[in-house]
């Protein structure tokens, strides 16, 4: 009985393991060549003067500038992604950053879905807990004398009927 | 006639959470800076310009670094943009200001995602006779956090970036922050 209830352990403990194992053969490990490093990079920018594209994709001349930027930067081999994407970010003004910061006004994008699910998830467990309490509540001595009075009675009886 | 339990009820605080963070979106949207103004804001007001080492169209060699001692003005520009086309009149009124000035500005052109050709024919057609400089890797651009032109900067003679303007320039707009510029200019000094 006690194994039987110990399933679901067993059972999410095997979907992480093969969670963990097909994250572990598959993630990226990153640009390998500086091709790579620039395609990654301009990825994450977007292009300032076209809506939704980014510094990749477009062909509009703004992209284009930050690109050959993005190429130099990572040709001189001194500044980190990070720091290149930031360095661009800085003077267009954080309108091309197309991950938002985790810091300062932006850190909410990050935080506000995470702390909209914790509190969803703690009014369903209010909520299924005061569910349980209801469905638990026991009959009262009145009720059970009631029920009691009731079965009593022979049905068969036609006095009663 | 069953014993029903009381719950607190969990509505009134989920409501007063989502109003805190309604509220909170409503303080940011208030607190927040509008855009449309014609001087615009940059990381690099107050701070030392960009590195900016050309050549302009007729092969001469440029570096911003050595125009120190004069006020400099950078028009970005494009020979097929409308707005650059728009203000170029004023550009014109604007230099010929300067050439009278005891104090002349040092005004130069640099040429965004344009061709030599292009560009020697519009000044050919339109006049205006300052140094138009190449950008052909767009490093000035960039350096500059210039996405759409026109634009206009203006850097003091300490080579520290003074004044930013979006868009096309206003009748008068650009000789007067230049005129407040060089006030406050030597106020400082």
């Amino acid at each position: 009985m006690k194994r039987l209830k110990s399933w679901p352990v067993w059972m999410l403990m095997a979907i992480i393991t093969v969670g963990l194992l097909s994250v572990g053969s598959t993630r990226d490990l990153g640009p390998l060549t500086q091709g790579d490093r620039i395609d990654a990079i301009t990825k994450r920018i977007a292009c300032p003067t076209c809506d939704g594209e980014s510094v990749y994709v477009s062909r509009a001349s703004a992209a284009e500038s930050i690109r050959k930027q993005v190429a130099r930067d990572v040709s001189a081999g001194v500044k980190t992604d990070t720091e290149i994407i930031g360095s661009i970010a800085e003077v267009f003004q954080a309108q091309v950053l197309l991950v938002p910061r985790a810091t300062g006004l932006d850190s909410l994008v990050w935080v506000l879905p995470i702390a909209v699910l914790v509190c969803a998830v703690t009014v369903l467990g209010f909520t299924f807990r005061r569910w349980r309490r209801l469905n638990q509540t026991g009959a009262t001595e009145e009720d059970i004398a009631l029920v009691e009075s009731l079965m009593s009675v022979d049905p068969t009886d036609e006095e009663n009927v | 006639m069953t014993n029903t339990t009381r719950s607190r009820p969990v509505v009134p605080f989920v409501a007063a959470a989502v109003g805190v963070v309604l509220l909170a979106f409503l303080v940011v949207l208030v607190m927040a800076k509008p855009g449309g103004s014609e001087s615009a804001s940059s990381p690099l007001l107050g701070r030392p310009a960009p590195v900016v080492q050309s050549s302009t169209i007729d092969d001469q060699a440029f570096d911003l670094s050595r125009r120190k001692g004069s006020w400099v003005v950078f028009n970005f520009f494009n020979s097929t943009c409308v707005p650059c086309r728009q203000e170029h009149p004023l550009l014109l009124q604007f230099a010929d200001e300067q050439r009278r000035s005891s104090n002349p500005v040092e005004l130069y052109t640099i040429i965004n995602d344009d061709s030599d050709a292009a560009v020697r024919a519009y000044f050919q057609t339109f006049k205006g006779n300052w140094p138009k400089i190449r950008d052909s890797d767009g490093s000035i651009s960039v350096a500059f956090g210039v996405a759409k032109v026109p634009e206009t900067w203006v850097i003091d003679p300490d080579g520290f970036v003074r004044l930013r303007i979006l868009g096309a320039l206003s009748e008068g707009f650009l000789s007067e922050q230049i005129d407040t510029l060089k006030r406050q200019y030597a106020g400082e000094a």
